[in-house]
């Protein structure tokens, strides 16, 4: 029989450094969950993407058991690393602060198109370049 | 202990992509997507507060992403948020030999068994996990008596303990967590060998002893590469390593890494996804 899941967690957290501080601590704690098996079993299946935000959604079960999957990170976040960009722009329809190709927007836009809400490649394609210009990132042609 | 700054942050239309990762910009420590809001989380000492946090949400009122906001500070003290779970942890039988147990709880112990007394409070290595019985088990097959041993991220420091409880002459257990250094500390007091067992808040960098007969780490992947060549100057000739925190995935890289700095891996253990490896430099 399948065990009834008493909540969701949403969180987001650096890849490969979740620990039992906030927000993973309270979050966690108010339901019962082993807090530090969950940030081990996240630190090691995120520790590769180190430098990345990770999105996770967590199911705690009635038992206090749970499970996890991860998000792709924001399209903001991927798209500053694919533009060497600490921050966007403040002002991002008169300073432009980077610039980023079509091709790399298609790379961006692969990596999270399990969870864009995207009829095809080019829609996704299309949503990413709106985020970008909206950082005050040019689309190169 | 560290205290939090929470912000609860309300924005119409609620864009949680967009509004987040604006918010990373700043140097936050995490956020909580709520059903209607978002509570970001900043260790007290950074500067960002309230001003800053709404400079970057006026951002995206300029640029039509979010019509309005609104923001409440609190102060969140950090604390044992691992209370509720530890009140159903049980004794725990690592192997017919070794037994983990909190405090709190009774044990008959069977001839010959080593009871190590633990409480995890807001550390790593309660027992339960695959990892901390994979090392375990390597630990009491690998101590012979009167071993140094080095416990690399040693959490709650169940695996230094362990290792003196099973023959080890001493161990120094260090972590970079303020957690550790009390949790550790208390946990080889319950024990009564706080005499052999010395806990540590630093990093690999902040020991000076070397020549260690055994060293255990339990970490993950990313940490476990970055620190090889601190590890390989730690141990002994003929001392032994013993890796885990790791995925089966995570085999290949470690094997590259740690073998081209020299090590031999020696023996390897699985439980589910989770590996141990043992290794001796050539």
């Amino acid at each position: 029989m399948a065990k009834k899941i008493s909540g969701y967690i949403k969180l987001q957290i650096p890849a490969g450094k979740a620990n039992p501080s906030p927000p993973v601590g309270p979050a966690l704690g108010q339901h019962g969950v082993n807090i530090m098996e969950f940030c081990k079993q996240f630190n090691a299946k995120t520790s590769e993407k180190a430098g990345l935000i990770i999105p996770v959604v967590i199911t705690v079960y009635s038992d206090k058991s749970f499970t996890f999957i991860t998000k792709t990170p924001p399209a903001s976040v991927l798209l500053k690393k694919t533009a060497k960009l600490d921050k966007a722009s403040s002002e991002p329809n008169k300073i432009k602060v980077a610039k980023v190709t079509r091709e790399q927007l298609k790379e961006i836009a692969e990596t999270k198109m399990p969870d864009l809400n995207a009829n095809d490649i080019d829609h996704a394609i299309n949503m990413i370049a709106g985020t970008a210009r909206s950082m005050g990132i040019t689309v190169e042609k | 202990m560290k205290s939090y700054k929470k912000f609860t942050i309300y924005t119409e239309p609620f864009n949680v992509e967009m509004v987040s990762s604006f918010l990373w910009d700043l140097d936050i420590d995490g956020i909580t997507e709520n059903d209607d809001n978002l509570s970001v989380f900043i260790v007290e000492t950074k500067s960002i507060g309230t001003k800053e946090i709404s400079e970057k949400l006026r951002q995206l009122m300029d640029m039509e992403v979010i019509e309005n906001f609104t923001i409440t500070e609190d102060v969140v003290e950090d604390q044992n948020w691992n209370e509720e779970w530890e009140k159903k942890i049980n004794p725990i039988e690592v192997t017919d030999k070794i037994v983990i147990k909190p405090s709190f709880r009774d044990y008959d112990a069977k001839e010959g068994q080593v009871i190590i007394e633990l409480d995890p409070k807001m550390s790593f290595g309660t027992g339960e996990h695959e990892t901390t019985k994979l090392v375990l088990t390597l630990i009491d097959k690998h101590i012979k008596g009167n071993e140094k041993v080095l416990d690399v991220g040693c959490g709650t420091a169940v695996l230094a303990i362990a290792a003196v409880k099973l023959g080890a002459g001493k161990a120094i257990a260090f972590d970079n967590d303020d957690w550790c250094l009390l949790n550790g500390t208390e946990n080889a007091k319950l024990n009564k060998i706080e005499d052999k067992v010395e806990v540590r808040l630093c990093e690999i960098s902040g020991i000076e002893e070397k020549d260690f007969d055994l060293i255990v780490a339990n970490i993950n992947r990313h940490i476990l590469l970055d620190i090889v060549e601190a590890l390989k100057s730690k141990v002994a000739e003929n001392g032994k390593l013993i890796l885990s925190g790791l995925l089966d995935v995570d085999e290949t890289d470690i094997r590259k890494v740690y073998e081209s700095a020299g090590f031999k891996i020696i023996e390897k253990t699985q439980m589910n996804e989770w590996i141990a490896l043992v290794m001796k430099v050539e």
